[in-house]
């Protein structure tokens, strides 16, 4: 497997030091980590789930609008940052893997390299007293 | 492949009697080819030194440079070659998306620090903005990657024939990572440096002082030796020393790095402390081919 980017591996690096529920995507969309504190509220580490295709995750923990369809990946902050090399921000749904659902805010930043995108780090708010019951 | 160094010291040029062994110049390695020619490493200040040897016997000559930190590009005002009209010189280094390398290498070489410009130097000078990338110098084939350091950073690998070195002076991969249980694709400088004859590597800071210096580029014993055998360096030869570090320090300092490699079943004879004057030949057996 090839080495990853040095700005993805710096990204990582930050991210793991963080307190603040983060992941970190490559530029296909593809989730390549997430941190202690998105694991704690996904009810997943990442060392136990690994790296997830776009589908698969947005197919198994959102998000999902109000009324509990997924949302658009258009419509998404992640896709944003990718596709528009932009800052993106969103409220809505996440599920995790216990079945608890999360309102959550989340901000996608992009990481544009000397060679292009070559992903995004998104960072999520949860919105006080926001545990629903599982959907 | 041939090495020698003329410069292993880091930050700043460390001069004085207590520093007469490992020496007090800044970074800069030499490298005869297979087909003799002359690769420069890094252009601290024991450039100044190679450049008067080699001034009328080399007019074409290759610099790569790491990163244009003082203690890297600080000899090359007085490199003998660059005052010679014979000269051809090409530096690379790497790029930046704020100004070119020549710009960048520029606000040194120009006043009020120097009394010359680039454009002044009777030689010819090019400069090669280096993105992370492959290709060849001689029968050399170079591969730059980006690694962590503070500022656009590369290391260098250095495949001739059968023989592979990797050179990585300034870098802190153990920044926030777990370096002895982390995938290697997300390790720094791991693609470069994996199954090298030769891995030169920055080890600064002792990991008693290292707490002190979290962040700074530089990494600690631990990690320095970590990063070799998780790379599988046949051969590690620590680099940057502390200007703080005196010849008595660094001789305990490799004593505690020999001791701890063998812990990490390191084998036998493959770490050293780089110091000036040092000649290796690359690919040999280790204890092999060292004169000091």
């Amino acid at each position: 497997m090839h080495q990853k980017p040095l700005e993805l591996i710096l990204a990582r690096n930050l991210l793991t030091s963080l307190s603040t529920p983060a992941f970190l995507v490559d530029e296909s969309g593809t989730m390549i980590f997430y941190n202690e504190a998105a694991g704690a509220l996904l009810g997943i580490s990442f060392e136990e789930s690994g790296r997830m295709p776009a589908e698969e995750w947005s197919h198994a923990i959102g998000p999902f609008g109000d009324d509990g369809s997924p949302i658009p990946i258009e419509q998404l902050p992640t896709t944003k940052a990718l596709r528009q090399g932009r800052p993106a921000h969103g409220g809505f749904t996440v599920r995790s893997m216990t079945g608890d659902d999360y309102e959550i805010e989340s901000t996608a930043l992009p990481i544009v390299a000397e060679g292009g995108q070559e992903g995004a780090m998104i960072f999520f708010w949860t919105r006080a007293n926001n545990t629903r019951g599982a959907a | 492949m041939k090495l020698k160094v003329w410069g292993a010291r880091g930050s700043v040029p460390a001069p004085g009697p207590e520093m007469n062994r490992y020496g007090g110049n800044t970074s800069c390695v030499e490298l005869e080819l297979s087909d003799g020619s002359t690769l420069i490493i890094d252009a601290g200040t024991g450039i100044r030194s190679l450049g008067v040897g080699i001034a009328k016997r080399l007019p074409k000559i290759n610099i790569l440079l790491t990163h244009l930190h003082l203690d890297h590009i600080q000899g090359l005002m007085f490199f003998a070659p660059c005052f010679r009209s014979e000269s051809k010189i090409t530096i690379w280094g790497p790029s930046s998306p704020e100004a070119s390398l020549e710009e960048r290498i520029s606000r040194y070489i120009s006043a009020p620090l120097s009394p010359v410009e680039v454009r002044e130097l009777p030689c010819e000078v090019n400069f090669r903005d280096t993105p992370p990338s492959e290709w060849e110098i001689g029968p050399a084939k170079i591969h730059a990657e980006a690694v962590t350091h503070r500022g656009p950073t590369l290391g260098y690998r250095i495949t001739d024939g059968p023989t592979t070195l990797t050179y990585i002076s300034d870098h802190e991969p153990g920044l926030g990572a777990p370096l002895e249980s982390l995938e290697p694709e997300w390790i720094s400088g791991y693609d470069l440096a994996r199954d090298s004859h030769l891995l030169i590597h920055d080890c600064q800071y002792t990991d008693e002082e290292y707490p002190e210096h979290v962040g700074w580029g530089h990494s600690r014993l631990s990690d320095t030796l970590t990063f070799a055998r998780r790379v599988d360096a046949q051969r590690l030869l620590m680099f940057h020393h502390d200007p703080l570090h005196s010849d008595d320090f660094l001789d305990r300092f490799q004593e505690s790095a020999r001791e701890r490699w063998a812990e990490l079943g390191g084998p036998d004879g493959a770490v050293q402390m780089a110091a000036e004057a040092q000649e290796i030949e690359i690919g040999a057996p280790v204890g092999m081919g060292v004169a000091s």
